[in-house]
């Protein structure tokens, strides 16, 4: 299955393996899969906006309608959103989301919110619902802000 | 060696159980016990030979003897489709083990079945055999196809003769159409129509268990993704699913408490089966299993 660039689509970058999982169980609450991919790690905070800029940037300008999620860890530093928006470029601002947990997604598993694959279902669930089940909680709260952008750019892409 | 099976199946749990020795001085194993419950009460229970049935309703219980190489389960006669035995031994008919092998698949049948062989040779009659069991299938099967082959037109299933059929696809775009025989099909686009009659075949007579060996073969990087989450998402409602895999797309499509890790030092040693969760892996996975730093 090839993803249409010419249609909406949205592109996952997570900084690392438990936001990658996170990811998947977010795909499998998805109606279908056709218009998102998760790309491979990027392994740490920083590098993840390296990527983005080295890697991302290019394609996300030569396809208007790509979409791109960051998932990373906040490691309690939520300043990091601010470093975020300077590594965005001004004419991309309105595809890039930042999103992550706020030190790192095993505290949600610890949390007792589910496996990592269970969590990223229930974001999932709250988005398509517009609810803040999951999101709400204290250690996701934070990204209020991007989720609300997201919900309205993204929800009717992957929620069709 | 004993294996031991339990699967919810109309809200009942099975649970089957067989283990075989190897006394001294024999050249074939024995059955040393086998045992069939539903929801923890037996069905029928055995001992070497000695074969216990149950009492159930007005039928009384009953012992006899078997020859202790043959197992039980398939000899006991089941009174009726309701019988558990019946629906067990159903469910496990229908089972899929898939190791297709695209290139031998050419789409001609001379019968129908639900319960199509490893390799997928009798893909056609699968086909068949499905549209005959639910016409609607062609439905399930037509969309998914559409997702992944947006030129599809449709699949016809002719007859090509007294008692045979052969596939062809149909596919149509502003540039033409094209008509051809299910044989001709790339080993990625039958691994389509496999995936397509996986989860056709799962929605109408499952839920299934399916085993694939290595479904991501004959698929190119940007689509294996799609495909394993497809399958995986299909069976999140009912039945499941256990694909192999070396490909760092369909591991990555898997998470840590559903990743099982295989692995042999060598052909005289046991594979030693761990879940992925068990690990510690400092850094990536993918690079992490490159690297051969999965310590067993």
């Amino acid at each position: 299955m090839k993803v249409n660039k010419h249609k909406p689509h949205v592109l996952l970058l997570p900084e690392d393996d438990d936001n990658r999982q996170l990811a998947n169980g977010f795909c499998l609450s998805l109606p279908e899969s056709t218009n998102i991919k998760i790309l491979p790690l990027a392994d740490g905070w920083m590098e993840v906006f390296d990527v983005f800029e080295s890697r991302e940037i290019s394609g996300m300008r030569a396809y208007s309608e790509r979409f791109m999620v960051l998932l990373i860890d906040f490691d309690n530093h939520l300043d990091r959103i601010d470093y975020a928006k300077r590594k965005i470029p001004h004419d991309l601002e309105n595809r890039v989301f930042i999103l992550g947990s706020l030190i790192e997604p095993k505290d949600l598993k610890r949390a007792g919110l589910g496996t990592l694959e269970e969590i990223g279902s229930s974001l999932a669930k709250d988005c398509r619902e517009g609810t803040d089940t999951v999101w709400g909680h204290d250690l996701l709260r934070h990204n209020a802000t991007e989720l609300e952008r997201l919900r309205a750019y993204v929800r009717p892409i992957l929620f069709v | 060696m004993r294996f031991e099976i339990e699967v919810e199946l109309d809200s009942k749990i099975y649970g089957y159980s067989i283990a075989f020795e190897l006394p001294e001085g024999f050249k074939e194993l024995r059955i040393l016990g086998e045992k069939l419950e539903v929801d923890g009460k037996p069905v029928y229970a055995r001992e070497v030979a000695q074969v216990h049935l149950s009492r159930e309703g007005q039928v009384k219980e009953a012992n006899f003897l078997i020859d202790w190489h043959l197992v039980a389960l398939p000899i006991i006669q089941e009174k009726s489709a309701k019988d558990p035995l019946s629906i067990l031994k159903q469910w496990l008919a229908r089972m899929l083990i898939l190791q297709p092998i695209p290139s031998l698949i050419d789409g001609i049948s001379e019968q129908e079945t639900l319960q199509p062989n490893r390799q997928l040779l009798d893909l056609g009659a699968w086909f068949t055999g499905l549209l005959v069991n639910t016409p609607s299938a062609y439905t399930k099967i037509d969309t998914y196809l559409k997702q992944v082959m947006p030129d599809l037109e449709d699949i016809q299933n002719p007859e090509t003769g007294t008692d045979s059929r052969s596939l062809f696809v149909r596919f149509s775009n502003e540039q033409g159409k094209m008509r051809l025989p299910f044989k001709d099909l790339s080993d990625g686009e039958k691994s389509f129509v496999i995936c397509a009659l996986v989860l056709a075949a799962n929605s109408i007579y499952g839920p299934l268990f399916c085993f694939w060996d290595e479904p991501d073969s004959f698929l190119s990087l940007e689509e294996v993704g799609h495909f394993i989450m497809t399958l995986r998402r299909a069976f999140q409602s009912g039945g499941q699913f256990v694909a192999t895999s070396h490909n760092s797309e369909a591991i990555r499509s898997f998470s840590d408490e559903n990743t099982l890790v295989l692995y042999r030092k060598s052909r005289l040693e046991p594979t030693i089966v761990r879940l992925l969760e068990e690990f510690q892996i400092d850094g990536e996975l993918i690079g992490t299993l490159i690297r051969g730093d999965l310590d067993l």
